[in-house]
């Protein structure tokens, strides 16, 4: 199967084939070495409460990939499938959540791409106002909050192992530093397909895959189109929002993504009213 | 940018089921009609988020209940720890799917005029649409039917957040069973809710501040209710007053009045449902609200203002989708001078708990309070081999009579009652008497037994009375 967006495919032909080869194989979500500091410092605190925790995975994507994909494994072997962030901690209790954040933190793949660092931070802040985006269109629509809170917070989960693995595919042709607009068309390429894979790997729910996966043509999320959609308009909120020039006049959302999801001019109003808590949630521990 | 104002016979706010039997019924009667609704897809909350997709979760909930009961424990039957509340409800969207689909073809074939908009009136011969894309439209109709539903209540004592602290919508769109529940209030849908998650063996716990739930009904349906709730394992906390809703951050905690605090997953807000007027602009129109935010109407749904009618939620209880529909077509029929019949008592209630109550006509104390005395006749489920064999044995059917035995009432608690009562609802309305059901054969086994048990009783307790008087 191949895992890049054809359509939007601009990437030399010899690129977009290594990366497709390269990205076929097993992938590890990168964390960034301050998140990881973070939270073993966090679970090293015995007065360390479960909530605290779940206040730093819910604002950084790789820490709550890790933690949910170590949840699901064989290792815990869970009654039930974890779905959400919630699920898991109400789920697994304090001390084996506090095992498994420890665990990811100390064991993940540390992200250290010279240079690139700032880039994954910014995708993360990204991630973080997406899933607070989410979580408020979630509420306006009666749909599962937690749900789409995670697809938020995971959509674009693989931008980074698109990026490392870019990097690490033309270290070897190159010592110059790459030019930005082939990272960013590599990650535009890729990063649906990459991010529904791990997030299949981690045995999330379909939902959160096809959400992943369909951000930017939620109408191929089938039978998840509106999870896919919530996140594709929390994707834009985002953007919008972590822009400080423009106003909320220039938010101007995809037509038949809005009508899709029965949104009216107030209550996309009353969203944008949110771009100040949005902001804040994400900006907590950066 | 407002477009010219448009023209039609009739005006219908709402595609719920009050609107969509009033628009059928003015285009079947010949007029132009349009239907406005703020969803894409006509069935309003009744097939969105109400009716349709709390049955269907009801009917998964009850597959395995009823399993459980017929294996008699030769199997080992429980809801498998990964049943995710979310594939429990796999079948909503083709159901959902095929009802839509259904609603938009009679529409369609009937000629009606469909936009998507929020609705507001201008005077109370003019309203004004406003799109999703921001444009405007301006429509004038011989009649308007406000037909907007409700939708749940929220009040301010239980912040409802959708995520820990729900409600009737939100609880829908669960993505796994949390381990407990409390529910707050005891009315129709709480009690439905109640003992839906109860069946999937969510540790459920309802409360409310009256004496018993379901009070609108008869005393021995609830009491039978209350009864499989707890056997359930569901918990019942009656006359207990909520003070607070609050999550801790790691539980919802639920305070009492009385100083007790509950500690639950998740809690459901079913504390009522709020008329759907507030963009209307019903004054407007020249409309004031009940002091409980209704439109008043009278017996035939017309307002204070003579061409505007309103039907279904926005008018008040019983707030049911049959009786909305009925209103709906009543409303239409009598702007438009068709003939009526009388307004009647044979509308039957149907509640979808587990297991199902349901009932038409008059209670027991009904008919005392109208004859003087009522004769009252019952079946116990557990007399009947189809009850056994379905392993559905506690169920009771109740007929009351007036003190000439002609039929007067029927309230059934038990599986498959809301089906059961429609035999009480055609005897009713062709006026017969306890002595039909016990002279005519019914098919054995059949549920329907219990019509000709409970006649019986009720002959027999007549014969011993009229023994006793002579």
């Amino acid at each position: 199967m191949s895992l890049s967006t054809h359509a939007q495919a601009r990437l030399p032909g010899w690129l977009h084939d290594l990366l497709e080869r390269h990205l076929e194989e097993e992938l590890e979500l990168p964390i960034l070495p301050e998140a990881s500091g973070r939270l073993v410092t966090l679970c090293e605190d015995e007065k360390c409460d479960v909530q605290a925790i779940e206040r730093v995975l819910e604002r950084d994507p790789s820490l709550a990939a890790h933690v949910l994909r170590i949840a699901n494994s064989a290792a815990y072997a869970p009654k039930e499938p974890i779905v959400s962030l919630h699920h898991a901690i109400s789920r697994l209790g304090l001390g084996t959540i506090r095992n498994i954040a420890m665990g990811s933190s100390v064991q993940g793949k540390v992200f250290r791409v010279p240079g690139q660092q700032t880039r994954v931070r910014s995708i993360w802040v990204h991630c973080a106002v997406t899933a607070a985006f989410a979580r408020d269109i979630a509420r306006k629509l009666r749909r599962n909050v937690e749900a789409a809170f995670l697809c938020g917070l995971l959509h674009d989960v693989g931008r980074p192992v698109v990026l490392q693995a870019t990097v690490e595919a033309l270290a070897h042709r190159t010592k110059e530093p790459l030019p930005v607009a082939l990272l960013e068309t590599a990650m535009n390429e890729f990063h649906g397909p990459v991010g529904a894979r791990m997030v299949r790997a981690w045995n999330l729910a379909d939902w959160t895959a096809a959400a992943v996966a369909h951000h930017h043509e939620p109408e191929k999320a089938a039978p998840f189109e509106d999870e896919a959609r919530i996140t594709a308009l929390a994707d834009e909120l985002s953007y919008w929002a972590l822009d400080e020039r423009r106003s909320p006049a220039d938010f101007q959302p995809e037509a038949e993504l809005v009508e899709a999801l029965n949104l009216y001019p107030d209550d996309i109003e009353a969203l944008l009213a949110q771009r100040g808590r949005a902001l804040e949630f994400a900006e907590a521990f950066q | 940018m407002s477009a010219a104002e448009q023209h039609f016979d009739v005006l219908v706010l709402g595609a719920g089921p009050a609107g969509h039997k009033a628009a059928i019924q003015a285009a079947k009667a010949g007029q132009r009609v349009l239907i406005v609704d703020r969803e894409a897809a006509p069935g309003g909350e009744c097939v969105q988020r109400g009716t349709i997709p709390s049955k269907t979760l009801r009917e998964s909930a009850c597959y395995l209940a009823g399993l459980r009961a017929r294996s008699e424990g030769v199997i080992e039957v429980s809801v498998p720890a990964q049943t995710q509340v979310a594939s429990l409800m796999r079948r909503l969207r083709a159901v959902r799917g095929h009802h839509e689909d259904y609603l938009a073809a009679q529409l369609e074939r009937n000629g009606i005029v469909r936009w998507r908009g929020r609705a507001r009136f201008l005077s109370s011969e003019s309203v004004e649409v406003r799109c999703p894309d921001r444009s405007l439209r301006r429509v004038r109709a011989r009649f308007v039917v406000i037909a907007t539903g409700s939708r749940p209540r929220q009040p301010e004592h239980v912040p409802v957040d959708h995520e820990h602290v729900l409600d009737s919508d939100s609880i829908l769109s669960l993505i796994y069973l949390p381990r407990s529940l409390t529910v707050l209030g005891a009315g129709v849908i709480a009690c439905e809710f109640a003992s839906i998650f109860a069946a999937l063996g969510v540790e459920v716990t309802m409360v409310d501040a009256g004496a018993r739930p379901l009070a609108f009904l008869d005393p021995e349906l609830t009491s039978r209710y209350v009864q499989a709730f707890e056997r359930m394992g569901g918990k019942l906390l009656t006359g207990r007053k909520t003070e607070g809703v609050r999550w801790d951050g790691s539980a919802v905690v639920t305070r009492l009045a009385d100083g007790v605090e509950l500690r639950s997953e998740k809690a459901l807000c079913a504390l009522g449902r709020v008329a759907n007027v507030g963009d209307l602009d019903l004054s407007a129109a020249g409309i004031s609200l009940t002091t409980r935010g209704h439109v008043p109407v009278d017996a035939n749904l017309r307002t204070v203002v003579p061409h505007v009618y309103a039907a279904g939620d926005v008018v008040g209880p019983p707030a049911l989708a049959a009786t909305a529909m009925e209103q709906g077509r009543r409303a239409m029929r009598h702007a438009l001078g068709l003939p009526l019949h009388e307004a009647g008592e044979v509308v039957p209630v149907g509640i979808y708990t587990i297991p199902e109550i349901s009932g038409v006509g008059l209670s027991e104390e009904e008919a005392v309070k109208r004859y003087g005395h009522a004769l009252v006749g019952r079946a116990r489920f557990e007399e009947l081999a189809r009850a056994h064999i379905n392993g559905q044995a506690d169920g009771l059917l109740k007929l009351v009579a007036d003190p000439a035995g002609r039929l007067v009432g029927a309230h059934i608690v038990g599986e498959a009652a809301t089906e059961l009562v429609h035999v009480a609802q055609m005897a009713l309305v062709g006026g017969l008497t306890l002595e039909a059901f016990v002279d005519n054969v019914f098919n054995f086994p059949t549920m329907a037994e219990a019509y000709r048990v409970a006649a019986i009783d009720a002959v027999a307790k007549m014969q011993v009375a009229t023994k006793a008087a002579a």
